[in-house]
């Protein structure tokens, strides 16, 4: 089996956050002590860091469980575990630190954050997984385990929220199992190997059935990512969490689908036999379709979380638009959109959530005025904004740069450029959405339209220090990583030329 | 001859033994007979599971008569196995009912329902053990009898008119089984398993008699299909399983369908020989019917308001699915058909005994809106059922998961009924998914102000043998999940000593 | 044609069994139902024992000492008749006693009137 000393590294940092998480649900004086609850909240996170900072730099690889003969549970660390574990371990800690303050205003803190750290263990048991039924078993254990996220303020509308959350991860996770099963069948493994294990002499005679498992697959795990045709929980569910719980699920459990499908498609199913088919002329047409619509829809939403939570929509498909069209570039531009929309998205939410416990607003059109109330979150709000539309010196114009490229460059016929010019209109769109709430809060105009629009108290009303540190921060990182991509990206280009 | 060898004999005439002995004492003494005798067999049973293991099957002459004419006992590992395992679901079910049993039957007549329980357990060791096919005839009858009896004991709600109904569905289905055993000794000249089956092979050799043969396999195939409860003929099925008593549900639903199944591939294996079974397509009828129940098991399902009628109609689903990997007609599929029928045994008594710990602290009621936040009320319950649905819906490491990853591979190895398979399959899951989920989130959500019948926090963990029965359940089910390949290597060792 | 009346008491069972096995399916009457069972499991006692049967000899009791095997009959048959016997008894038995409850209970021996009151029995 395994050595337990040698591979505590790769087992600690999943188990850790689980037990400290469980410790929080389930033991009696941590239960009801706030205090206590954070302390152990911030030591966790804090140690789960530097776990998978470790864990990341040691690297390697352990088989836990035979699983049966041919099947088992392994992990195993390459590029792709350490971007994604990188980030969600950061971000959970800034989220976190958010969260103690936020929460402080809703009931059964100490609950949330049980689940918040177990849900953080699983992430990152998804990260390291080694082959698809592990990520398969941590992928169907973050939908249970994040579920009681989205249920926590327990009405019925988030019970509902839940439900749909369920159904769709559910109906799509079963609909990869199919794809799964059929691969276990003709594939000799189901481990992670860079540019896929599938040759063309095992699927000789079958193509037919092995496209279709693959697009149940795309789909399947696309359900986690918002990707049409199983989008229709994203905007249900995201918004009736908690904001920090909105943050992370918009900001990193929508990753995890795509996680999935590049586990799928570039490490197992390989770009090579995709190229062409009709599958991968469905994936870029779902994808565009996806990022239209999110945004159409963000447009005219009201509600600001439900808003943010369909730009989600859009964005993330962004990123599946980028790996459909099977290009090396365009695979480092979604790597990197990855990052930059899940910074965004967090401090998106972050803000919105700061919005809400400040003053209570929730509709786009009360936000006027906002900008004397707030000055330091609402500028924080805009700059990340800027990013997401893709203005130059921001991160997010680099990600969409190499985007476009990328899909110019690919022989994809006539998406190559209609690909691109969709997320043109997109970007308008972003812009159309995201940016009335900064115009109407720094200048609300003379006429403000009612009396309750300015708060009863007059003068400033800043979010308390430790939720602007966290938005702070990850606005800093949307602003640095844009100025200084070229170190990220040569990360990028590296596993690109692996997988292709 | 080693002394383990009696053992199965043992075990048959210990839990017959313990049935007539509880028929003079008082209810509590009769549980506790009861319970010896189940402890006792399960330790012979692994007994003899560890001697086949060891030293492959054997047969065990009953009375003075040699092979062609006298009776027999067979026991392999597979039989050892599904003994074991059978007197474990028994006991535990047995154990978590306890309370309710007692509770919905008068007290005058506890005894009544441990002798049924005795007497189920000797029938179904009977069947698992026999090597003549006369006497599993009688003791499907006898098995018939004392689950009508489990059935009848609660005289609440509809359960007499349930307890008509599945008489009159086994009783069609015994008859068929009789014609067709009665045919097969007109044809063969022989009861016995292992001589029936050499003068089967002859005939076929031969190529005479084919159209009996055919009537043969076809009749002892939908007779004890019929008695497993397959769709089309599972409408007895809600209502015994939703009306009986909680203990008596779980081992009707766990067990009683199973023992058949086991006697059906039992026959095809050591007497009809399954490549003539094959090959008069009467297992592509099972598997069309297969399919067809698990879809509309879990449509049923679906529909039905009422927990444990859910849970019931489920089992019609999961009989499609046992049928369906005999229908495949290979050996992985009747490996993963046998492995189905642990998992389910384990998982659907599971589902039973936690309804049991929902509803008791809902006020008895079942349906949805009652049980709305029980889960908080009866954590451990709430726990139980959570584990046995998500393993009934195929969540990895959980014993549904390794069912349902058998079923696809084996269907890939049949390149005919592959597609058919996987798709069903896959709606089967999603559908499962809906109505198990559903329940598992209702148990889990807040009930509305008005509507409250309890008030929040209030916990009731229920009886310590419900929560023993309920954390032994959960144990057996991850047992099954993850250390499936020593098991799934004894069904195949255990097939491959049935030939 | 020929066959089956060479065939005669096979034909009859089988007839006989077609006959009570319809009976018990199909008739909504309890009491016609099993006496639809008793003539299915009748049926395959007459077919059992027609096996039996081998014409010239005698039953297997020893009365005048005893003489080669191939002055008995077989005797297998007999046996299993008589072990069916008891089983249809004791089901016939169970099942009449059923009849009755339901009787007492619903005043009818019609099932799906029984059924039926036994749902809004339920209801209300």
């Amino acid at each position: 089996m395994f050595n337990m000393e040698q591979h505590l590294h790769l087992i600690l940092p999943v188990i850790l956050p689980v037990a400290a998480g469980g410790a929080m649900l389930a033991g009696k004086p941590l239960k009801e002590n706030k205090r206590a609850g954070r302390v152990v909240l911030l030591l966790a996170l804090g140690l789960e860091l530097l776990l998978v900072a470790q864990a990341l730099m040691k690297g390697g690889g352990m088989v836990f469980w035979h699983l049966t003969g041919t099947m088992e549970l392994a992990f195993q660390i390459d590029e792709i575990s350490v971007l994604f574990a990188a980030l969600t371990s950061g971000i959970w800690l800034l989220v976190g630190i958010y969260g103690i303050s936020y929460m402080s205003f809703e009931h059964r803190e100490n609950q949330f954050f049980g689940w918040y750290l177990v849900v953080l263990g699983v992430l990152i048991g998804l990260d390291f997984s080694g082959n698809l039924l592990t990520m398969y078993v941590f992928y169907e254990l973050m939908t249970l385990t994040s579920l009681p996220l989205v249920l926590h303020e327990r009405t019925h509308q988030a019970v509902m929220a839940g439900l749909k959350y369920l159904f769709y991860s559910v109906a799509g996770a079963f609909l990869a199992l199919f794809g799964i099963f059929f691969l276990a069948g003709i594939a000799e493994s189901l481990t992670f190997v860079p540019g896929g294990t599938v040759t063309r002499e095992i699927i000789a005679g079958k193509e037919g059935l092995f496209l279709g498992a693959v697009v149940c697959m795309i789909i399947g795990f696309g359900a986690k990512a918002g990707m049409f045709p199983l989008h229709g929980w994203l905007p249900t569910a995201h918004p009736e969490a908690p904001a920090p719980a909105s943050a992370v699920l918009s900001g990193i459990i929508t990753k995890s689908g795509v996680l999935a499908v590049i586990r799928v498609v570039f490490y197992i199913v390989g770009p090579d036999n995709l190229r062409g088919t009709w599958v991968q002329n469905v994936w870029i047409l779902l994808s565009l379709l996806t990022v239209f619509m999110g945004s159409m829809l963000a447009y005219k939403e009201p509600m600001l979380k439900k808003r943010l939570a369909y730009s989600t929509v859009s964005q993330v498909s962004y990123i599946l638009f980028g790996l459909s069209v099977l290009n090396p570039v365009a695979f480092a531009g979604a790597l990197s959109h990855v990052m930059f929309h899940s910074l965004i998205k967090n401090a998106l939410f972050l803000c919105a959530g700061a919005v809400i416990v400040t003053t209570g607003r929730k509709q786009v059109n009360e936000m006027k005025g906002l900008g004397k109330i707030m000055p330091k979150a609402l500028l924080c709000y805009t700059i990340v904004s800027l990013g997401l539309i893709g203005i130059p010196p921001l991160c997010g114009f680099v990600s969409k740069w190499y985007l476009a490229a990328g899909a110019l460059a690919s022989d994809t016929g006539v998406w190559s450029f209609l690909g691109p010019a969709v997320l043109l209109i997109s970007a308008l769109l972003t812009a159309g959405y995201l940016l009335p709430v900064s115009l109407n809060g720094f200048f609300p105009g003379e006429d403000l339209p009612c009396g309750d629009c300015m708060p009863k108290e007059q003068g400033k009303k800043e979010p308390s220090l430790s939720m602007l540190v966290p938005i702070g921060i990850l606005t800093a990182g949307t602003l640095l990583s844009g100025i200084f991509p070229q170190s990220f990206f040569a990360m990028l280009t590296g596993i690109a030329e692996r997988v292709f | 001859m080693s002394f383990v060898q009696n053992f199965p004999f043992f075990s048959i005439i210990i839990a017959m033994f313990s049935g007539i002995i509880s028929s003079v004492l008082s209810g509590k003494k009769a549980r506790n007979v009861t319970f010896g005798a189940i402890l006792i067999i399960l330790i012979l049973s692994a007994g003899v599971l560890h001697f086949c293991s060891g030293q492959g099957s054997y047969t065990y002459m009953m009375g003075h008569f040699p092979a062609p004419w006298g009776n027999e006992i067979r026991a392999g590992v597979l039989e050892g196995l599904t003994a074991v395992f059978f007197c474990l679901v028994m006991l535990l079910s047995v154990l978590g009912g306890m309370k309710h049993t007692e509770q919905d039957i008068e007290s005058s007549k506890h005894n009544l329902f441990y002798i049924m329980v005795d007497l189920m357990l000797s029938s179904l060791l009977a069947l698992i053990y026999t090597n003549d096919l006369f006497t599993a005839y009688v003791f499907v009858e006898i098995n018939t009898i004392a689950g009508c009896g489990m059935i009848l004991i609660r005289q609440k709600g509809r359960s007499l008119s349930s307890a008509i109904r599945y008489m009159i569905l086994s009783q069609l289905g015994s008859g068929l089984f009789l014609i067709g055993l009665s045919l097969l000794y007109d044809v063969t000249g022989h009861l016995l398993m292992s001589p029936a089956k050499e003068a089967v092979a002859v005939i076929e050799a031969a190529g005479t008699y084919g159209i009996p043969m055919l009537v043969i396999v076809a009749v002892i195939s939908v007779g004890l299909a019929i008695k497993s409860g397959l769709y089309p003929f599972h409408y007895w099925i809600p209502d015994t399983y939703g009306y009986a008593t909680p203990a008596a549900s779980a081992i009707l639903s766990g067990l009683v369908s199973k023992g058949y199944i086991f006697l059906l591939i039992k026959i095809f294996y050591r007497v009809l020989g399954q490549e003539n079974v094959i090959a008069s397509q009467i297992v592509n009828v099972l598997f069309v019917f297969g399919l067809a129940g698990m879809v509309m098991g879990s449509l049923h399902a679906i529909l039905e308001r009422d927990m444990r009628r859910m849970i019931a109609f489920s089992s019609v689903a999961q009989i499609g699915y046992i049928y369906m990997g005999i229908g495949l007609g290979t050996q992985a599929g009747m490996i993963a058909a046998i492995f189905h029928i642990f998992t389910h045994s384990a998982t659907k008594a599971l589902l039973f005994i936690s309804a049991v710990g929902l509803y008791e602290v809902s006020g008895d009621r079942k349906d949805y809106k009652s049980l709305r936040g029980s889960g908080y009320r009866n954590p451990l319950a709430g726990i139980g059922f959570g584990i046995g649905a998500l393993s009934m819906v195929g969540f990895p490491m959980l014993s549904g998961f390794i069912s349902k990853l058998l079923f696809a591979t084996s269907a890939l190895q049949s390149p005919s009924k592959m597609l058919p398979t996987l798709i069903v399959l896959a709606v089967s899951t999603v559908l499962n998914a809906v109505y198990f989920l559903r329940m598992v989130i209702t148990i889990y959500s807040i009930p509305r102000e008005k509507e409250k019948s309890m008030k929040e926090g209030e916990s009731l963990p229920g009886s310590w043998n419900l929560r023993l029965a309920i954390t032994c359940f959960i144990l057996l089910n991850l047992t099954l999940g993850l250390f499936s390949q020593p098991i799934v290597k004894a069904i195949g060792n255990g097939l491959a000593m049935f030939a | 044609m020929e066959a089956l009346f060479i065939n005669l008491e096979e034909t009859v069972s089988i007839i006989l069994f077609g006959i009570g096995f319809t009976m018990l399916l199909l008739h909504r009457n309890l009491i016609k139902k099993i006496m639809g069972m008793n003539i299915m499991d009748t049926a395959v006692y007459l077919f059992l024992a027609a096996k039996g049967y081998i014409k010239g000899r005698m039953v297997p009791i020893v009365t005048e000492g005893i003489q080669d095997v191939s002055a008995y009959i077989n005797p297998v048959p007999s046996g299993l008749v008589l072990t069916g016997i008891v089983v249809s008894v004791s089901t016939t038995a169970l099942m009449l006693a059923l009849t009755i409850r339901l009787y007492e209970r619903y005043g009818s021996l019609d099932l799906d009137q029984i059924l039926m009151r036994a749902k809004e029995e339920e209801r209300g």
